[in-house]
């Protein structure tokens, strides 16, 4: 088990490598924004197990993903389920109606 | 000093400019300042501060889209009514407003209302409380289309489809509807929300009014009606917007055999004023506001405690009373108190409140 654990290390501490989480935003930009902006998937916190489900139905669904890898990690490294909640912006007013 | 609303728009302008590949700025023609959840396709939540009205208005009514937004000509729209019918009928947007007007006041929620206040977290829109509004929806008796068409007897269900259609292998949005709900006389084809034509956003030229049921049921840009004697076995029925049977542990797996078709909505209040954490006025009496829905029952009753619940007082309710719909309630307390989530019973619903089937919200002010 201990190599497990070794391993684990390993990786969050590849997870935390800058290049990667570069890498991984701009295969969010490549691979996502064609079909729906980026603030559907930056408003949510979720957990590595669910980036994984939503990747796998993305995919399925035709997001050309290319580097899985690092694309899961800069979802966790931001938008994580052990990452605070930013408040959601609000739009101009744009209503034609006085009040 | 900053307002809470001031400070709001200068985060949120900050974030956009931290967020925006060429998003371009946060501007939705015809609504006021909304929370955006997304702008592309738009998801806009309604801030709870608008619901100080019974009709919300449609410049204020929460977006919620799957695709992007098709743009319709009113023109060249058709809604075809087919599969297991005698008189199959492709009808134009003046054949519709030829057939007798009926008019119905409903709420509408999105299923996934309150899921940011989820531990753990899951996915999809984090809707704080503000995925819900009310609106007068003017248009034609699905019972009157349906014998228009001469439905069959084997017809079990309603397939619906709209003119948005999926990006890449992006399913499709169709919704299924049994029979029995389809010639609920308050169920139409809604081409008027809250006396002006359905806007844009919100389905242009027609869309489904499902009253008392979850949001996606509600098809906009509706174009076709498939009588069938089976559901759809897309994605946005036979696997979205289905909720366990039971209640499950939270953030445990519950087995797709498991879950069941959302249909009518549970019975759910909010809080609008106070905002949760805000500052009250040493001495000014707390007036406390909010809404209260019960899906496909009229809400009867709101009660507010201040004491963490020994003590249940009525708040006073808007006078319209009708199943489907919203209604606002008001509570006018004292200084200081902790204030629970008010509880109330729709028709069929007492005993909720024993029967633990509340969520319970507590909003707290500083004095």
């Amino acid at each position: 088990m201990k190599w497990l654990l070794g391993l684990g290390f390993a990786l969050s501490l590849a997870a935390a490598d800058p290049a990667v989480l570069e890498k991984g935003k701009a295969e969010e930009k490549r691979a996502c924004v064609a079909c729906h902006g980026t603030r559907i998937v930056h408003v949510q916190r979720l957990s590595r197990a669910q980036w994984e489900r939503e990747l796998t139905k993305m995919a399925g669904w035709g997001a050309p993903i290319r580097d899985r890898e690092a694309l899961l990690e800069y979802l966790l490294a931001n938008y994580g389920d052990d990452k605070p909640v930013a408040p959601l912006p609000r739009s101009e007013d744009a209503s034609n109606s006085k009040r | 000093m900053f307002s809470r609303r001031k400070w709001m728009k200068v985060l949120g302008a900050g974030m956009s400019a931290l967020d925006g590949w060429g998003q371009g700025p946060l501007r939705f023609p015809g609504k006021r300042p909304m929370l955006v959840q997304n702008d592309f396709p738009e998801d806009l939540e309604t801030p709870v501060e608008y619901f100080d009205t019974w009709i919300t208005p449609n410049d204020a009514f929460f977006v919620r889209q799957h695709l992007p937004r098709p743009k319709v000509d009113a023109g060249s729209w058709r809604l075809k009514v087919g599969g297991m019918v005698s008189n199959p009928l492709t009808l134009t947007l003046d054949d519709l407003k030829k057939m007798p007007p009926v008019k119905v006041p409903a709420t509408l929620e999105c299923a996934g209302n309150g899921r940011a206040n989820y531990r753990p977290k899951v996915p999809g829109l984090q809707w704080s409380k503000g995925a819900i509004g009310n609106a007068e929806w003017r248009g034609v008796r699905m019972a009157d289309l349906l014998k228009r068409a001469g439905a069959g007897a084997g017809a079990k269900y309603g397939n619906f489809n709209g003119a948005d259609n999926g990006v890449a292998k992006t399913p499709d949005f169709i919704r299924s509807i049994p029979m029995r709900k389809l010639m609920h006389e308050a169920t139409i084809v809604a081409l008027e929300m809250n006396g002006a034509p359905l806007p844009e956003i919100h389905g242009f030229p027609a869309r489904l009014v499902v009253p008392g049921w979850d949001g996606a049921s509600w098809v906009k840009w509706v174009t076709e009606m498939d009588l069938s004697d089976e559901p759809s076995k897309g994605f946005f029925f036979a696997t979205a917007y289905r909720y366990p049977k039971y209640s499950p542990v939270p953030g445990s797996a519950v087995k797709p055999e498991d879950m069941e078709v959302l249909e009518g909505m549970a019975v759910v209040s909010y809080f609008a004023r106070p905002v949760h954490g805000s500052a009250a006025k040493k001495g000014s009496p707390l007036r406390l506001q909010g809404v209260a829905y019960a899906g496909e029952n009229r809400v009867s009753r709101v009660e507010v405690s201040t004491d963490g619940g020994s003590k249940w007082i009525d708040a006073k309710l808007s006078p319209q009373n009708y199943p489907f719909a919203w209604r606002l309630f008001t509570f006018v307390g004292r200084r200081g108190y902790r204030v629970s989530h008010p509880l109330f019973e729709g028709h069929g619903f007492s005993g909720a409140r024993a029967a633990g089937g509340m969520p319970v919200e507590s909003v707290r002010v500083h004095v």
